[in-house]
């Protein structure tokens, strides 16, 4: 269980990006969360496996304080958490497969690790989530000769070489066309249920928010605004709404639908 | 946020527009700038006053004896009426349309008109035409002038091979002036060569108080015994042992053997300036030389002279290569702001860098060479370091641009996966610098060794060095051989370099 506690995060020009944020994840969960560009959602995710440093609050992890651990503490705890991003964030001149191993970089040894040699058993294991996927036969290409959806999934690959509990997945599909933001996503929901890995996943579009979600908290202004199961999305109120996307949100398609335009904004 | 583009306000003129006029009439650009026109006003009072000065000074380069202004231009519209004549008539429309266009200013509907500006970049072209000494003329009809050194450097292979020769000679006693008894010519020897000399003694020609030759004593040479039907040449070895090619009327005295291996020549004592201490009896020589090529072709000495400058050029380009990325490196951390802009310290230290960089990059590697010559001597070293100089400076800002283009997303990806700061780096960091890298760090040879074959012109050693002798030497075969290997060089490096980082990016 992942429990935040009154998370804080203040950064250095004075922009306060979460104020006093408290929830509980249960193992198992998809929980989503939605917000406006700018909203804190990035900075929540990466507060968690602490790529940004917390102000002032805690994040526990089934009993253990995650913002308290030291550096060798931090990495044992970061390679249980994958990670995906918006922006995929391979290391585009490397091959798809050298991609894939990274996960494995807390794992193994470091010096075998810097002259590029990863165990044959990480190798297989390389293979097997590229299988999973889809894209074994694309092991061997560079990483930015991809679509944007197979890159994504190459992200989704790395992930899981990390044999992680937790998922933290930010916007991951804000870059990819509807089609391709539901295989994606279908991919976690996937993971979440065979593996029983949590995903704490970002999103921008209310109807793959209905469709995959277990749970669902609202962040505006680095507050929770609106926390609910999937059944609560769909009686959302219009004042719910816009009290998450603002006075000047639109709601399309009777309530259902509705979705917020300006996905491509840096988030913070 | 700036304003990119900001609506011209119709500013209402100061004056009217015959007050404008007028005043334009007196100061050209005054009654523009009475108007408010103030940019227009500067502009033309500027570009007349320009226009005068340079007429002026052209005019006084043309008639340097005159004195007084009148007499000055006078004699310089004597000489160059259409230039003259041309640039102050073209002064005076610019005046007469500037009293206009001041009038015009002053409506505000009527403002605007770029053709003036026209008209004072035409005169500044007239003005720099003949500054710069431009004569179409001259290139045209000298154009033949250039091709018999042209022919030379662009086709040298004549120069490129040589062989042995062999030269066969026979001497005979000549003794200036005549004065006790002469000596005798060699006597023959069956089967060798032999000259005979008459007379044995004589006057050298010499040059009278008005610098015109006096022919010295006629002398008649009957050689035998040499190679059948071959060019012969006559040369004269002075008393101090000097010796030369003979040259009568202008001409080098040369005979061709007959069938039988003798021949006949007259010519007259040569010219040789003698020192005034010069004094009593000399004894010169005449010789007649029969010079045979033996053997295969052989690399002549300017291919090897050129091969082996070429690849110390070569080196020389890779050594201040390698050793300004050595120290690039570290430099560029220094001068890439995203890693710098963390506290006020780094950041001064990041544009005092910055700077420091600048100002050496925009000193040329032509003038490092004559610094670095002063400090160890002439030479490819000198080259070396001024190259390196330059090298640095340049490498520096190409890297830390790269440092500064890093893609962060790739770096955080890796760190949440649990790595070290090492692995990051190695995994996230690396890939992304090493294709700049490479790719600069070649251009940047290819740079060098373009450079290198420079900087040997001003002592920097290399290729370069060897050119500028041959140059000077007027052995343009030579030189053209030189050129030769510069060319196919640069274009190689050119090619490879190009292929390399099309590869590697």
């Amino acid at each position: 269980m992942l429990e935040i506690k009154n998370l804080t995060k203040v950064y250095a020009d004075g922009t306060v990006a979460l104020r006093d944020v408290s929830f509980k994840v249960e193992d198992g969960e998809f929980l989503i969360i939605i917000g406006l560009s700018g909203s804190g959602k990035s900075t929540l995710l990466r507060c968690i496996n602490r790529l940004v440093e917390p102000t002032t609050g805690q994040i526990l992890w089934d009993g253990q304080d995650i913002t308290a651990a030291d550096q060798t503490e931090l990495r044992h705890i970061r390679r249980k958490i994958g990670m995906i991003f918006q922006q995929f964030n391979l290391v585009n001149r490397s091959n798809v497969l050298t991609n894939v191993l990274t996960g494995r970089l807390g794992y193994v040894k470091q010096r075998q690790s810097l002259l590029h040699r990863f165990p044959q058993a990480d190798r297989e294991l390389a293979f097997k989530a590229l299988d999973r996927l889809g894209i074994r036969d694309q092991a061997y290409k560079r990483a930015d000769e991809l679509s944007g959806g197979q890159q994504q999934r190459v992200g989704i690959a790395r992930a899981l070489m990390q044999e992680p509990h937790i998922i933290l997945a930010d916007e991951p599909v804000a870059s990819l066309d509807p089609v391709l933001a539901h295989s994606i996503l279908e991919h976690l929901e996937v993971l979440n249920q065979e593996e029983e890995i949590t995903v704490l996943c970002s999103l921008h579009y209310i109807d793959l928010v209905q469709r995959y979600a277990s749970r669902v908290i609202g962040l505006r202004d680095g507050e929770i605004v609106y926390h609910g199961s999937r059944e609560d999305i769909r009686r959302m109120t219009d004042a719910e709404f816009k009290n998450i996307y603002g006075q000047e949100a639109v709601r399309v398609g009777g309530g259902l639908e509705g979705s917020v335009g300006g996905s491509d904004d840096k988030t913070i | 946020m700036t304003k990119l583009y900001k609506p011209e306000q119709p500013r209402s003129s100061l004056v009217t527009g015959p007050v404008a006029a007028f005043a334009s009439c007196i100061t050209p650009g005054l009654g523009q700038l009475l108007t408010l026109q103030i940019w227009r006003g500067l502009l033309v009072l500027g570009s007349m006053a320009s226009i005068l000065g340079l007429l002026a000074w052209r005019a006084v380069a043309l008639a340097p004896r005159e004195t007084g202004l009148l007499a000055i231009f006078s004699k310089a519209l004597a000489r160059r009426p259409f230039f003259i004549g041309g640039v102050l008539l073209g002064a005076l429309i610019l005046w007469l349309w500037n009293v206009w266009d001041a009038y015009q200013q002053a409506e505000p509907q009527r403002r605007g008109g770029v053709a003036i500006f026209a008209l004072i970049l035409f005169l500044f072209f007239t003005l720099g035409w003949q500054i710069s000494e431009i004569n179409l003329y001259k290139a045209v009809t000298e154009l033949p002038d250039v091709w018999p050194l042209l022919s030379k450097v662009l086709w040298p292979w004549e120069a490129a091979v040589t062989r042995d020769t062999e030269t066969v000679i026979a001497t005979a006693p000549i003794q200036i002036p005549c004065e006790g008894s002469a000596p005798e010519s060699p006597a023959p020897i069956a089967g060798q060569p032999y000259i005979i000399a008459a007379p044995t003694c004589g006057e050298l020609s010499y040059m009278d108080e008005n610098n015109d030759l006096v022919m010295g004593t006629p002398l008649h040479l009957e050689g035998e015994g040499f190679a059948p039907n071959m060019k012969t040449q006559i040369y004269w070895k002075d008393s101090v042992g000097q010796e030369f090619h003979v040259r009568y009327q202008g001409e080098y005295v040369d005979v061709q053997t007959d069938s039988v291996g003798e021949f006949e020549v007259d010519l007259v004592m040569p010219y040789r300036l003698q020192p005034p201490s010069a004094k009593g009896v000399q004894l010169h020589e005449v010789q007649a030389r029969q010079v045979s090529e033996v053997g295969g072709l052989k690399p002549s000495e300017p291919l090897l002279l050129s091969v082996e400058r070429m690849i110390e050029t070569i080196f020389l380009g890779m050594m201040a290569t390698v050793f300004g990325i050595v120290f690039a490196i570290p430099v560029s951390f220094l001068a890439a702001k995203n890693l710098m802009s963390g506290s006020k310290l780094t950041l001064s230290v990041y544009y005092l860098t910055r700077t420091i960089l600048n100002i050496i990059r925009s000193i040329e590697p032509l003038i490092w060479v004559i610094i670095a010559a002063q400090w160890v001597g002439l030479g490819p070293f000198a080259g070396i370091i001024a190259l390196t100089v330059h090298s640095i400076a340049a490498l520096s800002k190409l890297y830390s641009e790269a440092i500064e283009g890093i893609n962060t997303g790739p770096i955080e990806a890796i760190e949440a996966t649990g790595a070290t700061r090492l692995q990051m780096i190695m995994y996230a960091v690396i890939p992304q610098m090493i294709p700049p890298f490479v790719s600069f760090s070649i251009y940047r040879w290819d740079i060098n060794v373009r450079m290198s074959t420079i900087i040997g012109l001003v002592g920097g050693g290399g290729i370069g060095f060897l050119l500028i002798q041959y140059i000077r030497l007027l052995n343009f075969r030579a030189a053209g051989i030189a050129v030769w290997f510069i060319a196919i060089t640069v274009a190689l490096l050119d090619y490879i370099s190009a292929e390399i980082r099309e590869r590697y990016t």
